[in-house]
């Protein structure tokens, strides 16, 4: 999952793979310290994990906690 | 002059009135827009379709669009995706947008596109460029595998980065206040029409308006740019429900003409500084989901928002999330 995750993340962001790779687990996904991800991102993420894991996390869970950091939404794809 | 060999078309208040998404089914093509459509078919000119919205509009458009794209992302990245499956280059591709905005971001941001009008679409019918001579199938075979490899990929990268420098050229003014009475029928029109950026999942038409704004509870937004007055755009209703010694938003709805240009947070900013000034240390908001409206979902935890009890909450008494830069708060 991380892997392909994070190729997501780094696609979706326009950021550079192996930079996004050497982030700790506990990033935010959101705000500056973090990755900077925002509601447009945001969409586009949601649409390409559809894509990618076949999941609609949107769906499933409302409240969207698993986007929290890398570790959150890592743990909560390592379900599918 | 290079020949325009795809015309990409944005939907909402372009190819149709009104926004598809506020609606319950798919709206009818404008007439003027079908005899454009037939008229560059006729001269070997194919038409796509890049606009925001849910991407199952675009099964729709298919019989009379090729590689339609309908999405969250950026109207550029559209019209590259497009001309990439086409196999042509950025600047044998039109954009036709009523919204100028819309046509000055692609302008921006891929500037080897040509941006249209329809009425410009139509006049500009006449110059060599939408004037193809007689080609061959061999010839159009080899128009199809022109690629211009590097040029799409340093158009590719950085989006983002370019988007907010667009965004900062655009002298964007969002004028918010107290909502008055003059204004109910139009907030009542918000209430009921939007979807996608709405936080409820329900409708709130003028009456609600109404008792909302005799409490004072009734802020709304308009927004202008260098392009023009976008008028009123926006609401946020706030009650401060007895139950709790927070604030709780119970409505706040965004015209979606107004997408992508960080309206939502910088009126969640403004209702959450408000609530803080009265004293409040959290805020609430009553959201539903809509199945449309999973964006004002990310956008509260973008925000620092939690979700608890049904409910999403921020506390105010730590830092508040800043204005997006580009908007000047008035």
């Amino acid at each position: 999952v991380s892997v392909r995750l994070l190729a997501l993340l780094a696609a979706v962001l326009e950021r550079d793979l192996v930079e996004v790779a050497s982030l700790a687990p506990d990033t935010p996904l959101f705000g500056g310290a973090g990755l900077g991800l925002d509601s447009l991102t945001g969409m586009r993420l949601l649409a390409a994990i559809q894509r990618e894991f076949g999941v609609d996390l949107a769906a499933e869970d409302l409240a969207l906690d698993c986007l929290q950091t890398i570790g959150t939404l890592t743990a909560r794809l390592d379900r599918v | 002059v290079s020949l325009v060999k795809c015309v990409v078309w944005d939907l909402d208040d372009t190819v149709w009135p009104g926004v598809a998404i506020e609606s319950d089914e798919t709206p009818r093509p404008h007439q003027h827009v079908l005899a454009l459509l037939a008229e560059l078919e006729g001269r070997g000119i194919v038409s796509s379709v890049a606009s925001r919205g849910d991407p199952s509009v675009a099964a729709a458009l298919l019989d009379r669009f090729v590689e339609p794209q309908v999405s969250w992302d950026p109207k550029a990245a559209a019209i590259q995706r497009i001309a990439g499956a086409l196999g042509i280059g950025l600047d044998a591709v039109a954009f036709v947008d009523e919204d100028p905005f819309e046509r000055a971001e692609v302008a921006h941001l891929v500037p080897e596109v040509r941006v249209l009008s329809v009425a410009e679409l139509r006049a500009a019918l006449g110059e060599p460029a939408f004037t193809p001579a007689q080609i061959t199938d061999e010839g159009r075979r080899r128009v199809s595998l022109y690629r211009d490899e590097d040029r799409r990929r340093r158009a590719e990268s950085g989006f983002a980065g370019r988007r907010e420098d667009f965004l900062r050229s655009c002298d964007m003014r969002l004028e918010i206040r107290p909502a008055a009475p003059a204004e109910l029928d139009r907030l009542g029109e918000l209430g009921e029409r939007t979807h996608r950026l709405n936080s409820t999942a329900s409708r709130h038409g003028r009456d609600e308006m109404r008792r909302w704004l005799d409490r004072g509870q009734l802020t709304r937004a308009r927004l202008a740019d260098r392009f023009g007055e976008y008028g009123l755009i926006g609401l946020a209703a706030v009650e401060r429900p007895p139950a709790h010694a927070g604030r709780e938003l119970a409505l706040l709805a965004v015209s979606c003409r107004v997408d992508g240009r960080g309206v939502p947070a910088a009126l969640l900013r403004w209702t959450m500084d408000e609530a803080r000034r009265a004293g409040a240390r959290e805020m609430r908001v009553r959201y539903r989901p809509n199945g449309r409206n999973v964006r004002l979902a990310v956008l509260l935890r973008q925000l620092g928002f939690q979700h608890a009890a049904g409910e999403f909450r921020r506390s105010l008494e730590d830092e508040l999330p800043p204005y997006p830069d580009w908007l000047r708060i008035e």
